[in-house]
């Protein structure tokens, strides 16, 4: 495996694809490169293409989540997102561009079982163990996106800016398919620069986790308040950071046998979160 | 690394962990989990704590203090003091992350030690006594 370390994202752009891989922190790819999951001729290291820091209400997307967690500047809903996910060395470690674009934790896929997601013809999770994974949008694959960043960031009304486009970090993810197992609209030669968050007149992040730090999402809800609209963004409840446009749709979800406890607790964080950011 | 200069060839997409215990002879980095979860693999790069079982070597650009470094730390006696260590393994990960916070917040919480420490698991459940170690560090 080669390493190349570009100094622009033109530069960047132009040896990414084909086997060639992004690498910032490393945190993510590491392990899968390690356990076989994700193969790399040549990993591309972004961290001098990529800017860091923040700016006003511009994120550059190689700041990493230590950075965001401790700036006042930054929305109370992301910074306690940062705070609350993984661990400090991680933080320490980790850029929000790669967060966003972290893999899925469900089980199968990591142990590298054939499931829809590694290009395979079913799910095994739904006829297997699955008490982590979703109670929305899991007609095909049913994991659980386990960025809480994401979730804050959604709620935010966040736009994204890449080498290629601008556009909202909703549009940055799409459903997986039984043809196509993606789950982002990334090209493989196309890099995020930088996040455009919208300041909140108020916001907030409720993570529900198997004990009080250092864990994974169960259910994870942010809830932002801009120009007197409340914007809902779920973690750990679909394969995708998902969405809420009202409370009713938590009626629509489709839990799993295993999956079923998430939607009270799913529910009763909503409802707290959204009592947190009403108008006084 | 801990003040001192060394070369070393190894191939792309070698752990700075490996690094250490491989080629330096450096065996107080542990390597427990080698995936990101447990801690015990923590060094620090210029004062922040990382992971080493997940670092790739040839990304690292800064000075990397392991627990060979900290060997005089007032840290090492405190935990001594405290009997915060069992079997051991995750104890130089510990120290390592506890001399970062101590140095950033010399008088930590209760609060900041759970906060800071929370990536340094310890399967023998010295948990208490940790705290109490990096509570009272400079006694
Ligand atoms: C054990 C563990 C626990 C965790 N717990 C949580 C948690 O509780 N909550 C949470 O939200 N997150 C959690 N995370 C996720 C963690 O925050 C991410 O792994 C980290 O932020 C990824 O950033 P990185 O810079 O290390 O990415 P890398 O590992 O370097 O890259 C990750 C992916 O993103 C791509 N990439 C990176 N940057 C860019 C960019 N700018 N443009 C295009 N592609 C890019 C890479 O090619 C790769 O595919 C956890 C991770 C681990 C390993
Ligand atoms: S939940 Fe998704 S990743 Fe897990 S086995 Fe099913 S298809 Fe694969
Ligand atoms: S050995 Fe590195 S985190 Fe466990
Ligand atoms: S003392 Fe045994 S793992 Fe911590």
């Amino acid at each position: 495996m080669e390493l190349r370390q570009p100094s622009s994202a033109e530069e960047a752009v132009g040896l990414l694809g084909n086997g060639h891989v992004a690498l910032a922190g490393g945190t993510e790819i590491v392990p899968l490169l390690r356990d076989g999951l994700l193969r790399a001729d040549a990993l591309i290291d972004i961290r001098r293409a990529v800017p860091r820091g923040i700016h006003g209400t511009t994120i550059g997307a190689g700041t990493t989540l230590a950075e965001l967690e401790v700036d006042p500047g930054i929305p109370v809903v992301l910074r306690e997102a940062c705070r609350l996910a993984a661990s400090p060395q991680l933080r320490a470690m980790g850029s929000i561009g790669g967060n966003l674009l972290q893999a899925t934790r469900c089980w199968y896929w990591r142990l590298d079982f054939p499931c829809y997601l590694h290009g395979g013809d079913r799910c095994h999770a739904k006829d297997g163990r699955h008490d982590e994974h979703a109670i929305f949008g899991n007609d095909v694959c049913a994991s659980a996106h386990p960025s809480d960043v994401a979730a804050a960031l959604l709620a935010l009304g966040t736009m994204l800016r890449t080498t290629a486009r601008e556009l909202p970090l909703a549009e940055l993810y799409r459903l997986p398919t039984t043809d196509d197992p993606q789950t982002t609209t990334l090209a493989d030669d196309e890099l995020i620069l930088e996040l455009e968050v919208p300041i909140p007149e108020a916001s907030v992040y409720l993570k529900a986790m198997d004990r009080q730090r250092w864990s994974f999402p169960i259910v994870g809800v942010a809830a932002a308040r801009t120009a007197g609209e409340v914007r809902l963004g779920l973690a750990g409840v679909a394969p995708v950071p998902w969405t809420l446009t009202s409370v009713d749709d938590l009626d629509r979800a489709t839990p799993l046998p295993g999956t079923a406890y998430k939607l009270p607790i799913a529910r009763a964080l909503v409802a707290r979160a959204l009592r947190a950011v009403a108008t006084g | 690394m801990n003040g001192h200069r060394y070369a070393v060839d190894v191939p792309v997409g070698t752990s700075l962990a490996a690094v250490l215990r491989d080629e330096l002879g450096l065996t107080g980095t542990k390597v427990a989990c080698n995936e990101g979860h447990c801690g015990a693999c923590t060094v620090q790069v210029d004062g922040v704590p990382r992971l080493s079982c997940i670092t790739l070597v040839h990304t690292v650009e800064g000075e990397v203090t392991t627990i060979e470094g900290l060997r005089d730390h007032p840290l090492v006696e405190s935990f001594v003091r405290a009997d915060a260590t069992q079997c051991g393994f995750c104890t130089p990960g510990q120290i390592v992350s506890a001399a970062a916070l101590v140095a950033v917040s010399p008088a930590p919480t209760r609060d900041e030690i759970r906060h800071g420490m929370a990536g340094n698991l310890c399967r023998c459940g010295t948990y208490p006594k940790i705290e109490e170690a990096i509570l009272h560090w400079r006694d």
